[in-house]
């Protein structure tokens, strides 16, 4: 029982990765029908940045974490506004090998640097590594971490897009780009923000993960497996991917029980292809169906 | 809503005369400057990459499907051809063998998505990869796991391949055979219904074209182009590993149809030269470099990346597109 309760939030904590990565995805193909490859290298890039502010230049951490964040959130813009803006409109293979090869080229530029190439990092949490402890559960604070700032980044997205102008212009945009520039909605700075927001969640989804695994230059193949969360939420809901995210992530974990060896790592794809057979709208449409 | 920033000149087309003249110029220089058994080699190597440039040719160009789990299919025929050639069968055999199973892979791959279309073939067609290349690095039993496979060299009774000249002359012979077939499909009922597919769907289902029909036979067809293509790849390096056929060589192929163009089936030769030709560039380009600069780790990666966002940038519909 206190085994499993540990496997749970473990996968709990990992899915949450999943799921904000799922979520950054989901919000740049809603808002500008650009299908982005590269979420897992502005994953990697997030969580060497704050690194190099933290432990190369000696900011401290609750400066560096902005700092960071802030420095990738501008590089989303950027690139959207100078490369990325490029693919809209055309099909979706164009996305596709355009975000890949940025994220190539990021990737590289990561290699080139000796110190990040060389060694597996370790960014440490500010409140240190020992479980929290309740009873004879003991419980690792980078999971709690993790899961309790996933609920606060979901809460402050659900207010930005009910309650600010600025959310529900984003909304509208990604509803109907035509019908929200009518409406006065500058939908090219939309996409802009869909873009620079999309960089700012990975980078926060690395930084989730930096204290659960190392920072490394291979960190950002966790983002393969948000494809099977975006697709099991139903491609286009932010809360289903975030949920289908967290799904993933117990399921990964309760197979690891069971199943034997190696089988983990395939039981995502095997349910993103399932779920294609089965529900192909995605779980919440299936459970929507099934009410009636 | 397409705001572009930034226009860049586009270039004419280039004339195919002048582009046949600097073909056969470059592969003159190269056999004068690396000797015949080194562009022979190559020229294996790039009907190879050809003949899986094809299926993604039919899948992209001609059906405008999307695919990201061709390196996968490669893998399935490489694997199934290194197995039974390990096994003493003659190629009659073997080759069908790779081609069927990795055209059952093609097929399985789309299966999930065959309603649905479009980004969500890029979806099972990734996870379709994923699950096999994770599974030959498990099946140790079977594939050597990560370690890998030797394979023996290409042979039927007492005549083998062995060599550049006769890998060359087998690569170049299966290309003719794959392309024969294309055209005869891109001509067919089948290539029209796939033209009409990629135009407009609805409007080819409401012709009476069955669409997941036809969209799982351009998958299943692909497949199996690019199983032929693994098989004959496992027998020219004599060696195969999961790791050789990951998400990157996927990429690669795609990048291949999307350089090439692939609108036509010539897009798979022109694709083939090139994403064969870049790495060597890049090793050139290396040697211009001052030494503290082509000692960079990661060098490789950063310029395939940026050659790929210019071309991309440069032509949004690919090179030969419209």
């Amino acid at each position: 029982m206190l085994t499993l309760l540990q496997v749970l939030t473990s996968g709990i904590a990992i899915g949450c990765v999943y799921g904000l990565v799922a979520l950054s995805f989901v919000l740049i193909y809603k808002a500008t029908a650009t299908v982005s490859f590269m979420q897992g290298e502005l994953l990697m890039l997030g969580a060497f940045a704050v690194l190099a502010l933290n432990a190369g230049a000696g900011v401290p951490i609750w400066l560096a974490v902005p700092l960071g964040l802030a420095a990738m959130t501008a590089l989303g813009a950027g690139l959207e506004r100078t490369v990325l803006r490029r693919a809209l409109g055309q099909p979706h293979l164009t996305a596709v090998l355009l975000t890949f090869g940025v994220g190539l080229v990021l990737r590289g530029a990561v290699t080139a640097v000796p110190a990040a190439s060389h060694s597996v990092h370790r960014l440490d949490l500010p409140f240190g590594d020992a479980p929290l402890a309740i009873g004879s559960l003991a419980l690792a604070p980078a999971h709690l971490a993790a899961i309790a700032a996933t609920v606060a980044v979901a809460i402050l997205l659900a207010l930005f897009f009910r309650h600010t102008r600025l959310g529900l212009a984003l909304r509208a945009c990604a509803e109907d780009p035509r019908a929200a520039a009518l409406m006065g909605v500058p939908v090219a700075a939309m996409h802009t923000l869909a873009w620079a927001l999309g960089a700012g969640l990975a980078a926060f989804a690395g930084l989730l993960l930096a204290p659960l695994a190392f920072v490394h230059l291979n960190m950002g193949l966790i983002a393969l497996k948000a494809f099977p969360a975006a697709v099991l939420g139903g491609m286009t809901s932010l809360p289903g991917a975030l949920a289908a995210g967290v799904f993933l992530g117990v399921a990964e974990a309760l197979a690891g029980l069971v199943l034997p060896e190696g089988a983990k790592d395939m039981v995502p794809y095997v349910l993103l292809m399932a779920a294609l057979l089965l529900f192909p709208g995605g779980f919440g449409a299936a459970f929507a169906r099934w009410r009636g | 809503m397409r705001m572009a920033s930034v226009r860049l000149p586009r270039l004419p087309a280039i004339p195919r005369r002048a582009a046949a003249a600097a073909l056969l110029a470059a592969a003159a220089g190269i056999v004068a400057l690396m000797g015949a058994g080194y562009a022979l080699g190559q020229l294996a190597l790039v009907a190879t990459f050809a003949i899986a440039g094809l299926g993604v040719v039919l899948i992209v160009g001609q059906a405008g499907q999307i695919t990201l789990g061709q390196g996968a299919l490669l893998a399935l025929g490489a694997y199934t051809e290194g197995l039974l050639a390990r096994h003493g069968l003659p190629p009659p055999v073997s080759l069908p063998a790779a081609v069927a199973v990795a055209a059952g892979g093609g097929w399985l791959a789309s299966l999930p998505a065959r309603r649905l279309g479009g980004l969500y073939f890029a979806m099972s067609t990734l996870a379709f990869a994923l699950i096999v290349e994770e599974l030959l690095a498990r099946a140790a039993w079977l594939t050597g796991g990560a370690a890998g496979l030797t394979v023996p060299t290409l042979a039927l009774g007492p005549v083998a391949a062995g060599g550049a000249p006769a890998e060359a002359a087998v690569s170049v012979a299966a290309l003719a055979l794959a392309w024969a077939a294309c055209r005869r499909w891109v001509d067919s009922r089948l290539g029209r219904a796939w033209h009409a597919i990629r135009a407009d769907e609805g409007a080819a289902a409401a012709s009476g074209i069955d669409c997941a029909r036809a969209k799982a036979a351009a998958f299943a067809i692909g497949g199996g182009l690019s199983g032929l293509a693994g098989a004959l790849y496992a027998h020219w390096i004599g060696f195969v590993s999961p790791e050789q056929f990951g998400l990157m060589l996927s990429f690669e192929l795609l990048v291949l149809a999307f350089i090439g163009g692939a609108r036509h089936l010539a897009g798979a030769l022109w694709g083939a030269l090139i994403i064969v030709a870049i790495p060597q560039l890049i090793a050139l380009l290396r040697d211009l470099l001052p030494s503290h600069l082509a000692a960079t780790a990661g060098l490789e990666l950063l310029l395939f990346g940026a050659v790929l966002v210019a071309v991309v940038l440069w032509r949004p519909q690919g090179i030969a597109g419209r």
